[in-house]
């Protein structure tokens, strides 16, 4: 199930639709306020899978990352899990430090892979286009060229064992969630 | 989980059937090419599979593939009918962004539009009127009515001079030949500047009294210089695409990349980690950097003989062409006033090397910068190699350095590249990297001579605007597509001037009975008072929203086809293919109706492309001459967007000249010295300006000139940091690039920057107790702004230090809120913020003192305080901002 992080490999010239099956999506009420003329609630839809064993947490050393496969196996499904030492937006833990995101960039699909920065809590730049992205705020984008955030991928502990079950955000290439 | 702003949604694809229109992005200089694949909600949409849709591709796509996302998409209405837009870089372009890179601003262009139920919804749609100081609709006719009679009465009772004009330089040819056609060959008022300046002047003097063009350079000669140096911008910052196609190429063979900015972005991390160098010069200092490397290279007799030999003014054609005729031209004062010019490379030469303040140690000492380093920067850009072959050295400046010592800056770098070889060789030019795109041409000639402001020496300088409008001069504001007050230096001051002149005084409309609204708008001309009109897409706090006596609605980007050019001078036609929100008309169409009301013949035009045809003459000479196109139109019986659509996203670079056989060639590069024009001269309408193939001056040849430091040394010392003071500097963000029109409204910009923010080094942030996502105060009681005088009589009295002794300085407070970033990014003893938000403007803490030899405002230069007022929401929550580092490569 896991890999070892420097294998990791997302640059492929094509592949199969990565969800074609096993696929539920649920619709979430969230607040969308601090935006400049709306104060509406916004629709996010998040795309939920069954859930995927990644690691026991007893086995994630700080800075160390697990990299997985989710929700499909292939490219583009390459993730990281990492405890970053420090809290963080959907951070689980008794610390709410661990995070998992897709490695690839949502700009024009580079790899991700080998570009986490401990002390910076970011995955990047982007061998490609140098975007970057902000693991303790949900893949915001810290400087780059993306249109979208990097997809979080939504983490469960259950004891002692660290889950996989939704993936926030569209992975770079599809057109559906 | 908090997961607000990640909002997913099915992207539909386009079906094969769905219609593809041309255009280029609305923003930044680089003007990548797009495509918008436009097709019927209630059409079947596409599939994953490549046959399936428009795209020809398999979904998902491959790495660098024309990928979708929920921001590419938005749904328009198109002759009244919902359609789906998907709006993608263009995959199949060779220029620009080639292969179809995009960046966060374009690639969002599908949320820039108009859409009744998205963040977009408050576009202005209707023209509004202030009635009992709120804005209420009313209809075009009565809106142009009153327009035109106060205009009218304005120009009638009060002259031309009271009529004030600020508007947008860019937002497209038709447009702005329109407006400045009514402003220039009609009213004739020399009460107008554009939207970055404070007057009707040059962005580069120095450039200009060289002979250099701004935008001379192709973007191929970025990628293809050997050493490559960039002032005062980072272009992976601010025009991305330039940086990704064109620049790190040049870095990936081998290019080595010098930038010189106070502060450090992903751009120039990228450069220092790839063999570059990083010079971190303090505000303002940068003409003792560039005399510091001139010297350098002059000492060790580096520079190109041959070219300066071949291309420079001796003391023969330095003067030629003086001596007739007026001198009544900003560029004949400067370049005969005893402080630029010289007789040629030597006379240069002798000066530069009699300057203390050009020794390495003295420029180090007060810039900043590392000697050891402005010695490699001279080596890189001129030391000759083993085989005495010459490195390709090319030049790029932009605003953080022409905005701190405007003449000054120009001068010093036009005179560095000229002795190194560049302007005009492929890989050996020097130009300005842009900010906006190039969408002016002028229906008409500012009226120089009818300015009252004068330097000394009896030359009259365009009209300072900002001043003579806190004098109390200006009886209407058109406003025109910016919202003046943040975008000038010393905002608070016109603000205040504002409040005084519109708001307080004691005529305000009552009614919206339109002889009664007409009348007392004329009485509050004649009371001392000013009526504001503004014209823009959206309402603009506070010239809108509070100033405002008329609001124009303007459609704009894919609401109209429209021309522009871009950096390298690549005209295209934006194409329209939505609707305009309600009855939203282009600037064009707006200013031809109060023209037309007003009394003024040839704005009767029923087309953009009319405006377009007429424009085109006006072009002429100029780097983006187009008038060969429209000849070409003609010929082929095609309106001129016709036939400018007919070149797609890849366009054709001006000036554009005609074989004999009817082809068109563009111009790869101005001042192209190996180009071959045809020897039997220009044939038909063609014309060959100078600039083609020699330089923009009285013989073609380049003038080196002096830069002295004096003319500005002694603003730099009064404002240097006293007490606890930093230097105070501002710029774009990239995420914040369009300073929010746009930018605001697209959730996945506006999430990033919520607020203003402040960049603040570690070391003076802990001596003031300040952490990343603290909410601090940058204010300051030392803005300095030079008002009242226009008139200048001795030769030093615009100087800095006689102005502030004969009483013409005032000094203001300004204080703005922004949300502190600590990061060792920017220099220490440097404040950098985010230049342009309406509602915390940092151009507020900018000094208000205009270049005094060019009138420009030098934006980059101010001084503050900062103090901690609490912690922001941010702190501690994870869904806006980042705080971490950008710098890193």
């Amino acid at each position: 199930m896991t890999q070892n992080f420097q294998n990791a490999s997302c640059m492929v010239s094509r592949r199969e639709f990565l969800f074609a099956s096993a696929l539920t999506v649920s619709t979430v009420m969230l607040p969308f306020s601090g935006f400049a003329t709306s104060n509406q609630q916004a629709m996010a839809k998040v795309g939920t899978y069954p859930r995927r064993f990644i690691a026991r947490l007893e086995d994630l050393k700080e800075h160390q990352p697990i990299v997985f496969e989710f929700p499909d196996s292939g490219p583009y499904a390459s993730n990281i899990l990492v405890k970053l030492g420090r809290p963080a937006g959907g951070g689980i833990g008794s610390d709410q430090d661990i995070v998992a995101f897709n490695l690839t960039c949502t700009h024009r699909g580079g790899s991700l892979a080998a570009t986490y920065k401990p002390e910076n809590a970011s995955l990047g730049p982007c061998p490609l286009h140098l975007s970057s992205f902000d693991m303790t705020r949900h893949g915001i984008m810290i400087t780059g060229m993306a249109t979208e955030s990097l997809p979080q991928i939504l983490l469960d502990l259950e004891d002692g064992n660290i889950f996989a079950g939704g993936v926030l955000g569209l992975i770079y290439g599809h057109h559906i969630e | 989980m908090s997961a607000e702003k990640k909002q997913i949604e099915t992207v539909p694809l386009p079906p094969k059937s769905a219609e593809i229109i041309t255009t280029a992005c609305d923003y930044c200089i680089v003007a990548c090419g797009y495509k918008v694949y436009r097709w019927p909600t209630t059409a079947k949409e596409g599939g994953p599979a490549a046959k399936d849709n428009a795209l020809g591709v398999d979904f998902p796509v491959a790495p660098l593939g024309p990928s979708v996302s929920p921001n590419k998409h938005t749904v328009v209405q198109h002759r009244g009918k919902p359609h789906h837009v998907l709006i993608l870089a263009d995959q199949d372009t060779d220029v620009v962004n080639v292969g179809g890179d995009y960046s966060a601003l374009g690639g969002t262009l599908a949320k820039k539009c108009y859409r009744e139920d998205g963040p977009t919804k408050d576009r202005l749609q209707e023209p509004l009127l202030r009635v009992n100081g709120r804005l209420t609709p009313v209809s075009w006719n009565f809106a142009l009515d009153v327009a035109a009679e106060v205009g009218l009465h304005v120009v009638m009772k009060h002259g031309a001079h009271a009529f004030g004009m600020k508007t947008f330089s860019y937002q497209y040819i038709e447009n702005t030949y329109a407006i400045t056609k009514f402003a220039f060959l009609h009213l004739q008022t020399p009460n107008f500047s554009l939207h970055d300046t404070p007057a009707d002047v040059t962005s580069t003097p120095g450039f200009r009294d060289a002979g250099f063009d701004n935008f001379a350079p192709s973007y191929e000669d970025w990628r293809d210089a050997e050493t490559l140096l960039i002032c005062g911008t980072d272009p992976y910052e601010t025009k991305n695409i330039m940086f990704t196609q064109w620049i790190m190429p040049g870095i990936q063979r081998g290019q080595k990349t010098i930038m010189m900015v106070p502060r450090k972005t992903a751009g120039v991390a990228y450069a220092e980690a790839n063999g570059g160098m990083w010079l971190d010069p303090i505000p303002g200092t940068d003409l003792l950097v560039v005399n510091a490397i001139a010297r350098i290279i002059v000492e060790n007799q580096w520079e190109d003989q041959e070219w300066i030999r071949q291309w420079v003014n001796n003391q023969w054609g330095s003067s030629s062409g003086f001596g007739q005729g007026t001198r009544n031209t900003p560029w004949q004062w400067r370049t005969t006033w005893g402080k630029f010019q010289t007789r040629g490379f030597q006379e240069w030469k002798d000066w530069l090397l009699n300057q203390p303040e050009f020794h390495l140690d003295y420029a180090s000492k007060l810039s900043g910068v590392d000697p050891k380093k402005i010695r490699t920067a001279a080596e890189w850009m001129a030391k000759p190699k083993a085989d005495g072959r010459r490195t390709k050295t090319s030049i790029m400046i932009e605003k953080g350095f022409y905005w701190s010592n405007n003449t000054g800056n120009t001068n010093a770098i036009a005179s560095l590249a000229i002795i190194v070889g560049a302007g005009g060789r492929p890989g050996q030019m020097i130009g300005r990297a842009g900010g906006h795109q190039r969408g002016m041409v002028r229906g008409g000639k500012y009226p120089r001579n009818l300015s009252p402001e004068k330097l000394p020496g009896r030359r009259r300088r365009s009209l300072d605007v900002d001043r003579y409008f806190i004098s109390g001069h200006t009886r209407l504001a058109y406003v025109i597509g910016t919202p003046w007050l943040q975008s000038s230096c010393g905002s608070y001051q016109l603000r205040d001037k504002f409040e005084e002149l519109v708001t307080r005084n004691p005529n305000q409309v009552i009614s919206t009975d339109k002889t009664k609204v007409i009348e007392t708008l004329k009485k509050r001309v004649d009371s001392g008072g000013t009526v504001v009109f503004n014209q823009d897409i959206y309402l603009v706090d506070p010239i809108g929203s509070q100033f405002a006596d008329l609001i124009f609605p303007a459609a704009t980007w894919g609401e109209e086809s429209f021309m522009r050019a871009n950096g390298e001078r690549r005209l295209r036609l934006y194409n329209k293919f939505y609707d305009p929100p309600g009855q939203a008309k282009p600037d064009w169409w707006i200013v031809a109706n109060i023209a037309e009301r007003m009394g003024f013949p040839g704005f009767d035009w029923h087309s953009s492309s009319e405006v377009a045809e007429e424009a085109a003459r006006f072009s002429r000479g100029s780097r983006k001459d187009f008038y060969m196109v429209k000849v070409a139109a003609g010929q082929e019986g095609k309106s001129l967007h016709q036939k400018m659509n007919e070149f797609g996203t890849t366009g054709i670079q001006g000036p554009v000249l005609m074989h004999d056989d009817g082809r068109l060639e563009g111009t790869k590069r101005l001042h192209d010295v190996n180009r071959v024009l045809p020897k039997t001269g220009p044939a038909g309408a063609n014309r060959f300006n100078k600039k083609l193939t020699a330089f923009n001056s009285q013989t073609g040849k380049l003038n080196l000139q002096k830069s002295p430091w004096d003319l500005f040394s002694d603003y730099w010392h009064w404002l240097s940091p006293k007490d606890d003071e930093l230097w105070f500097t501002s710029g774009r963000l990239k995420e914040r690039w369009q300073s929010g029109f746009d930018d605001k409204r697209k959730a996945i910009l506006h999430q990033r920057f919520p607020e203003n923010i402040v960049e603040i080094h570690p070391a003076d942030a802990k001596t003031r107790g300040i952490e990343s996502g603290d909410y601090v105060e940058v204010y300051s009681d030392r803005v300095p702004g030079h008002k009242t005088t226009l008139l200048g009589v001795e030769a030093k009295d615009f100087q800095f230090s006689e102005l502030l002794k004969n009483g013409h300085i005032e000094l203001t407070r300004a204080s703005v809120k922004a949300v502190a970033h600590v990061t060792p990014a920017i220099k220490q003893n440097v404040l950098y913020m985010d230049f342009l938000r309406t509602d915390q403007p940092a151009n507020a803490l900018a000094g208000r003192v205009p270049d005094w030899i060019s009138g420009n405002y030098n934006y980059k230069m101010g001084v503050a305080r900062i103090r901690k007022t609490g912690e922001s929401p941010h702190k501690h929550t994870f869904d806006f901002f980042s705080f971490a580092r950008r710098d890193l490569a």
